[in-house]
């Protein structure tokens, strides 16, 4: 499944270029320690998170939905750390990109091997660590304070002993200018709100009205699509075939013999 | 050729596919309506299902000739912000894995339900033969169960 409108890699980069548009934070895994903003340093980051300022939380999600529940459980691995509204929660699927390499599948852009979570584990928490720090001082600084008397919860800061209040997407624009921070402390498993806990699955609303965006229902300009004729016996392999009537339908283009059979391809 | 007119999700259209193009690829190809699914091509599988005149029918071996005159309501049709009992069911208990079966299993729920509005395990069973890879099963009957609670 996709988003309807995944983010390419170039409106990512128009995005980052405009700071105003809200808090870009790029990562690297394993080491989510080399935090740079988008805007700073825009180059191609492994996964992405994306605060507007109409207090959306966008997470680019670098792996595969196939079922198993990916697109929700690397959200939440950023989302506690962040301390997001967990009901803001959007996502998009990362376009392909060396930089989405799965550090534990050889370096590929893949999902498999119950590999996806164990590799995002510590880095999406960080990222979403370093998102909230910045979001925190951003508001200590607005309201000159300091940032130790200030939490996040729920999509924003709170100054508890004056009781004052910032969402996130009111602090965007600040925290963007604010210095990435380094080794922010993770919670402990104890404090967790959203881990540990039963949300609902990110991708289930699209898979109920028919908008869930399969493999089958890409369309991309200038696309042929080829069906394969396959032996009905195993290892069965062509003699020969008579391309004649095939040609004749409408919207066929070619007919080709492949290693597994006869390609028969035609206008998408 | 001549155009054949049928009804889709409430609008009257018409297409000018040949006779014995199956209802599926007007739906997907000519009318863009990519919710409706290719699964097996052969009537097995019902990842193509869609409601013919309100009965759940699979579309990949319904030609279009055949519908002419006819109303046919896809996932995208059944209802507006997945409002659908069904739908709600579907989303309160978390049905769909991959997804891909999906919209064919609520579209054959919700023609179940509008036939026999409080189906039985056993009629659910007998009336919900599309397959799911998945093994969503248990869930799709909780729902329906669900379903017939609140329509």
């Amino acid at each position: 499944m996709s988003a309807r409108t995944p983010l390419t890699r170039r409106e990512f980069l128009e995005t980052s270029g405009a700071a105003s548009a809200g808090l870009l934070i790029g990562f690297h895994l394993p080491s989510g320690s080399r935090f740079r903003t988008a805007a700073a340093a825009p180059l191609a980051p492994n996964a992405w998170l994306r605060i507007g300022a109409d207090e959306s939380v966008l997470v680019i999600v670098d792996r595969s939905e196939m079922g198993q529940g990916v697109t929700t459980a690397l959200p939440m691995l950023l989302a506690e750390e962040l301390d997001a509204d967990w009901s803001k929660i959007k996502i998009e699927f990362a376009p392909a990109d060396k930089a989405y390499a799965n550090p534990l599948l050889f370096g590929m852009q893949a999902t498999g091997g119950s590999r996806s979570v164990r590799a995002a584990y510590t880095p999406l928490r960080k990222a979403g660590a370093a998102a909230r720090e910045m979001l925190v001082a951003a508001a200590a600084e607005t309201w000159g304070v300091d940032k130790s008397a200030c939490h996040a919860d729920k999509g924003a800061v709170i100054h508890a002993p004056s009781k004052r209040v910032l969402t996130y997407g009111k602090l965007v624009a600040k925290a963007a200018t604010v210095p990435l921070p380094h080794d922010v402390p993770l919670k402990d498993p104890k404090e967790w709100k959203i881990l540990g806990t039963r949300v609902r699955r990110l991708d289930t609303p699209p898979k109920v009205d028919g908008s869930a965006q399969f493999g089958i229902d890409v369309k991309v300009p200038g696309m042929l699509v080829a069906v394969i004729a396959r032996s009905p016996v195993f290892g069965g392999k062509v003699k020969s075939f008579d391309a004649t009537k095939a040609k004749a339908v409408p919207g066929v283009r070619q007919v080709v013999q492949i290693s597994s059979g006869v390609a028969v391809v035609a206008d998408g | 050729m001549p155009p054949i007119t049928f009804t889709v999700n409430g609008k009257s259209r018409s297409v000018s596919d040949s006779a014995d193009t199956p209802l599926l690829w007007v739906l997907r190809d000519t009318l863009g309506l990519t919710g409706t699914k290719f699964g097996c091509g052969i009537a097995q599988c019902g990842a193509c299902t869609v409601h013919l005149d309100g009965v759940a029918t699979r579309s990949c071996v319904t030609p279009i000739a055949a519908v002419a005159g006819k109303r046919v309501t896809t996932i995208e049709g059944l209802s507006p912000n997945r409002s659908h009992a069904v739908q709600k069911a579907w989303i309160a208990e978390d049905v769909p894995q991959c997804g891909y079966c999906q919209s064919g299993q609520i579209m054959a729920a919700a023609a179940l339900l509008a036939k026999n509005a409080n189906p039985s395990d056993a009629e659910i069973d007998a009336a919900m033969t599309n397959i799911c890879r998945c093994g969503t099963y248990q869930r799709i009957r909780a729902a329906i169960h669900r379903a017939a609670q609140r329509a």
